[in-house]
């Protein structure tokens, strides 16, 4: 059974309609990664989950339950813009926090006091949160996402602005959480950490879900269909090449994606022909590629993928 | 809605704020700063009506400057040596203000002295002339025309008023009114300030959680409608506690100091320039009446009803403010149209307190966004009647009910909206999204 159910929602802001006609489901114990540009509504969707936004139309349910305060209770959710109250202490603020999700006083104390001996940081238990530094109070937000333990979690653009070191411990809790069976839904712009992490994806393009389903098919569907060249030498060869499109590229490595199922010995060929080259592989396209050939080069702003 | 959310935002809200020291010093500084500014103007107004003019008299009747002198022997010197001219020159070097020149014509005659000065000494000091030159004339005019001791004395005799109130029981009270009066704008400009200040807060805190960047986290826990809740009830609860430690204080140091007022009162009373001492006699303001200040519970209950009724409809439009924008600096355009109907409040306050029944104390009275401080002052002074009473806080029910209503829908929608600037065109298309 699907852990989160979204069927055919739709929001409109005044004129602008953020989100239309949007449909996936995802499976309990899964990763699943939402994609797509800055602006692609997802954000948006991901608030209507949480129930912090009504749809205008379409259901969401949340194990089998409509969206409710009651199911808010279920998710643990990390926003995109997210912050502390800087005057309280950690401690109050994460027990006020998990309070706030239904636990009681003592439940959310014995939770607290376990995450922060966790994450070695119990020393910080009455200070205040404006004294902490950054990496210190994002710790301090993971924890105010998790304790109240609920199976499923949302993270909203969590990498960003996550310091290095961050980042990874995020990376292993995501990781271990699954492990656990719970559900994790997380959104991003950045392709690269959806290939590490993800099960399953959804893309997003001007509010509409494009291409929906498990990574791996995704991308077996598309067959080894590109190239992964590395060379030293003059790379004007490339731009010679015809019925491609080149992502990636640098002075001595690009990814050529073959349209037209030509056949990839005659790049070879003209490649060794004006370079040295050090790798040659046929792989599955990159997300990135695949999110081009999907909604079409003319209806995305190239600059909004990274 | 859930209880448990909107109490759990309340306590927080609530705990964190009365625990800290900016709290408990305002508590403990605004009262100390009130007395030290109404201690200044007293102050100020002491040592302004120490200054003393000295006025020339060239008395050519030489009867009425003897009887001047009696009065007030600082203020007038006796010039009566000099010619006219002499005078004006004394006056343009400033070594007197002014000087006036009484002749038989304004003892025997209905001619007016006349006051030449350089122009400084105001209103105060011309009624002071005016009261003085009064009571001389007359008094001469009276010797002349040979009249009785008695009928003198009955001239000299001061008729004060002693008034009774009598209530509705039927019991004859003595009136409290002057100190009543005082009891009833200090009210009013508590809930005045009371209004403002605890709004200014609501909207900080408000804005507060969107910078922070808190809100959203919040929001997928809370109901915008339980959060604003518990925000208005925890800063009420927080208002209540100031409001009860100050209120308590007063009446302590009312009781304390009544007399002390009263005595003071007088004093001031006598340097008030005449027009408004008549104002005051006809308020009944009797340094006397200092002596047993009683203030009835009901008008304490009455003082606590109208404050949370006005602090509910503020604060629900101020908590909209702080949703609408983005940082303090930005509220300006929103905060002016709500501080207007406040201070309009504020003015008729002190119609009020000259004229409680007057039309416009009456119908400022009955606007719901002036109740709070026009009504309360006017219970405190006049015998309000209760269906006045009792429209006044239907409506601001009723007023609450429609604010409270638009701020949450306004409310609901501007926390998730951040990094632009809302217009007033934006806060429709709000409203009616939310």
């Amino acid at each position: 059974m699907a852990v989160i159910e979204v069927d055919n929602i739709s929001k409109s802001f005044g004129d602008t309609r953020a989100v239309k006609n949007v449909s996936f489901e995802i499976p309990k114990g899964r990763i699943f990664g939402l994609l797509g540009p800055n602006g692609a509504g997802k954000t948006t969707a991901i608030r209507i989950i949480n129930h912090i936004l009504i749809a205008d139309s379409g259901t969401v349910t949340i194990n089998g339950y409509p969206v409710s305060s009651k199911t808010q209770r279920m998710i643990g959710y990390m926003p995109e813009e997210r912050g502390l109250y800087k005057k309280m202490k950690v401690g109050e603020q994460l027990i006020y926090l998990a309070q706030l999700k239904g636990l009681s006083h003592e439940e959310a104390q014995k939770k607290i006091r376990y995450w922060l001996d966790r994450f070695e940081a119990s020393a910080w238990f009455d200070k205040k949160v404006g004294e902490l530094s950054k990496g210190m109070s994002q710790k301090i937000q993971f924890i105010a996402t998790i304790a109240h333990n609920p199976d499923i979690y949302i993270f909203d653009e969590p990498f960003s602005g996550l310091d290095p070191i961050n980042s990874e411990m995020l990376k292993e809790i995501v990781i271990e959480l699954r492990d656990k069976s719970n559900t994790i839904l997380f959104s991003t712009h950045r392709m690269e950490q959806v290939e590490q992490m993800c099960d399953d994806i959804c893309l997003f393009n001007n509010g509409k879900a494009v291409l929906n389903g498990n990574l791996r098919e995704i991308k077996q569907r598309y067959g080894k269909n590109t190239i992964n060249i590395e060379f030293e030498g003059d790379d004007a060869f490339l731009d010679e090449l015809q019925e491609v499109r080149i992502n990636n590229r640098s002075t001595n490595y690009a990814e050529i994606r073959v349209l037209d199922g030509q056949s990839m010995q005659n790049i070879l060929k003209k490649a060794m022909n004006h370079a040295q080259i050090y790798k040659f592989e046929r792989v599955e396209p990159s997300l990135t590629e695949i999110f081009i050939s999907t909604v079409g080069e003319d209806n995305i702003n190239p600059k909004e993928l990274s | 809605m859930s209880l448990r959310q909107i109490l759990l935002v309340l306590k927080r809200e609530y705990v964190t704020r009365i625990r800290s020291k900016a709290f408990i010093l305002a508590t403990v500084l605004i009262p100390l700063g009130m007395i030290a500014f109404v201690g200044i103007v007293i102050g100020i107004s002491v040592w302004d009506s120490d200054t003393q003019q000295t006025i020339g008299i060239a008395d050519q009747t030489e009867v009425l400057y003897p009887r001047l002198e009696e009065m007030a022997p600082d203020r007038y010197q006796n010039l009566s040596e000099l010619t006219e001219d002499s005078l004006r020159t004394l006056v343009q070097q400033e070594e007197i203000d002014g000087f006036i020149v009484l002749g038989e014509s304004h003892v025997e005659g209905q001619e007016d002295p006349e006051f030449v000065s350089s122009g400084s000494g105001g209103l105060s000091l011309q009624n002071t002339l005016r009261t003085d030159l009064r009571e001389v004339i007359r008094n001469e005019r009276l010797k002349r025309a040979n009249v009785s001791e008695d009928v003198q004395e009955i001239y000299a005799s001061d008729i004060a008023l002693t008034t009774t109130k009598l209530t509705e029981t039927g019991k004859e009270t003595e009136d409290d009114t002057g100190f009543l009066t005082i009891v009833g704008v200090i009210m009013g400009a508590i809930i005045f300030g009371a209004i403002s200040g605890y709004g200014g807060l609501i909207t900080r805190s408000v804005i507060e959680e969107k910078t922070n960047r808190i809100i959203e986290v919040i929001a997928s826990s809370v109901k915008p409608i339980e959060l604003l809740f518990g925000k208005l009830a925890g800063i009420g609860a927080l208002a209540l506690t100031q409001m009860t430690f100050w209120v308590a204080s007063l009446l302590g140091l009312a009781a304390a100091t009544g007399p002390l007022a009263g005595m003071f009162l007088s004093e001031q009373m006598s340097n008030m320039p005449e027009t408004s001492q008549t104002a005051s006699a006809q308020q009944g303001i009797n340094p006397e009446m200092f002596s047993i200040p009683t203030i009835e519970p009901s008008l304490i209950i009455y003082f606590a009803i109208f404050f949370i009724l006005g602090y509910l409809i503020y604060a629900s439009i101020f908590a909209a403010i702080g949703s609408a924008v983005d940082s303090e600096a930005d509220t300006q355009q929103y905060m002016f149209p709500v501080m207007v109907p406040i201070f309009v409040a504020y003015i008729i306050m002190f119609q009020t307190m000259n004229n409680p029944d007057g039309t416009l104390s009456v119908v400022g009275s009955l606007i719901p966004l002036c109740t709070p401080i026009v009504m309360i002052t006017r219970i405190a002074i006049t015998d309000v009647p209760f269906w006045q009473i009792g429209l006044s806080m239907l409506l601001m029910i009723g007023t609450f009910i429609g604010t409270m209503w638009l701020s949450a829908k306004i409310y609901s929608v501007g926390i998730l909206s951040y990094g632009k600037s809302t217009n007033w065109k934006e806060l429709l298309k709000w409203v009616k999204q939310g």
